[in-house]
């Protein structure tokens, strides 16, 4: 499987300002200072050798939109945040070299980061696509066409050309769709969340966002535990520190580096893909956030299997 | 695990020790949950030792912040002291400095935590 993300930063979409890109700039021709490089590649080695992600390149902005590619010829999908609009498009492209025309989504639940993309999904117009949108909600097509209201937006969702169909899941249960063996598992978010399963080729994705874990109910830790259980590559959200989670941002719905790392540990999880970032954060807070990420992996170690912790921005491509 | 608790003046000490994670956060927050029942029955700071913690886990982090909010709500000071390296740099990657009050050792949070 590859995993390609098309947005990563949770809640709202953000956007560098002027004066984030200009102190990137100065900080680069600083550490260059009275070199000369003969071509691009050469100074694309020296960005790699000598500057920080942060200070090369940066997380993006878009809000949660992961593909995950099975190999089968069908489109996979998860959630519609405006990372979709960049996937849309990308789509088109791979539709007129001869891909499938078919999506399935599945949404982790109907919160606005999360749907906002789907009035700007190109292949939407697209008549000879078929979208089919997976959800643990039964009200998905409810809020998809609240949104493409005369109030919201001028096109109604009855404008679009695809054939949609909607399709409810419910826990417990396997699915086989898109060449992949489907579960899903309710978390705690306002009016529910639910992550996602994928497995195939004895290779498992795991997509679970928007998910916090209450410290009142810690033993029910088991049931994620048991969904994770020895996954290849799992994608969580780890928007706050876990200090804030406990206490600012209690109940607020979402999770913490720590805590997700404990759950992939328990689970015999190989690889951790830190997601949904807070949209407060600059490119050099989400570094710190993903060092201290993998500081605490290390030091809470002890004798179990190293945990790989990446951190997941826009354009991120995974090989599973 | 192993929980011990001692008075010394005005604070109950209490010095688990060992790792804390998955396996035992349990008996970590029953100990501390405990804790705080006799500090409040005594009128004693709660000092939570941490210099023989080996690591802890974010269930262990997590049951220190449910026993601090349980603490609040029984009037009793909860502090923690003397963090090896390790815990010391977990507190800080949690935030946990944050929320908590830590003293470099037990002395130290006698002196002003439980003054």
């Amino acid at each position: 499987m590859l995993v390609r993300f098309w947005g990563t930063r949770g809640s709202l979409p953000v956007a560098a300002r002027a004066e984030a890109v200009r102190g990137k700039l100065v900080a680069a021709l600083l550490a260059a200072s009275g070199r000369t490089f003969d071509d691009a590649a050469a100074a694309e080695a020296f960005l790699d050798g000598n500057l920080d992600f942060a200070g090369r390149a940066g997380y993006g902005g878009a809000t949660s939109c992961v593909e995950i590619d099975a190999g089968d010829g069908n489109f996979i999908v998860c959630d519609m945040g405006s990372g979709l609009r960049e996937f849309g498009i990308s789509a088109m492209a791979r539709a007129a070299a001869g891909h499938k025309r078919r999506y399935h989504f599945f949404l982790s639940h109907l919160h606005w980061d999360h749907i906002m993309g789907f009035p700007f999904f190109v292949p939407a117009f697209d008549p000879d696509a078929t979208i089919v949108i997976h959800s643990g909600h039964a009200d998905a097509e409810t809020a998809l066409r609240r949104q493409q209201e005369d109030i919201s937006f001028p096109v109604a969702f009855d404008w679009l050309r695809a054939r949609i169909e909607f399709v409810t899941l419910v826990p417990g249960e396997y699915y086989d769709i898109g060449g992949t063996r489907v579960s899903i598992v309710e978390q705690f978010h306002s009016h529910l969340s639910y992550g996602f399963r994928f497995d195939t080729g004895g290779k498992s994705v795991i997509y679970s966002t928007d998910s916090e874990h209450k410290a009142e109910n810690m033993a029910a830790e088991a049931r994620f535990e048991a969904f994770f259980d020895s996954a290849d590559f799992v994608v969580c959200d780890t928007m706050y520190s876990l200090a804030d989670a406990m206490s600012l941002k209690a109940d607020w719905g979402h999770s913490s580096p720590p805590v997700v790392i404990d759950l992939c540990r328990a689970a015999g999880a190989k690889r951790l893909a830190l997601f949904h970032h807070e949209p407060a954060y600059d490119d050099a807070q989400i570094l710190a956030m993903h060092r201290d990420a993998i500081s605490y992996e290390r030091l809470t170690r002890g004798d179990a299997p190293a945990l790989d912790v990446i951190c997941a921005y826009d354009g991120l491509e995974v090989s599973v | 695990m192993v929980w011990s608790a001692t008075t010394q003046g005005r604070a109950l000490v209490a010095r688990p020790n060992g790792r804390i994670d998955e396996r035992n956060w349990q008996v970590f927050s029953d100990s501390l949950v405990a804790a705080i029942e006799t500090a409040r029955v005594a009128g004693l700071v709660l000092v939570v030792d941490l210099g023989t913690i080996d690591y802890m886990s974010s269930r262990g982090l997590r049951s220190l912040s449910t026993a601090l909010a349980a603490a609040k709500t029984a009037s009793v000071a909860m502090v923690l002291a003397a963090p090896g390296e390790a815990m010391r740099e977990i507190l800080a990657i949690s935030r946990y400095d944050k929320l908590f009050r830590v003293y470099d050792s037990v002395a130290a949070a006698m002196e002003h935590g439980a003054a």
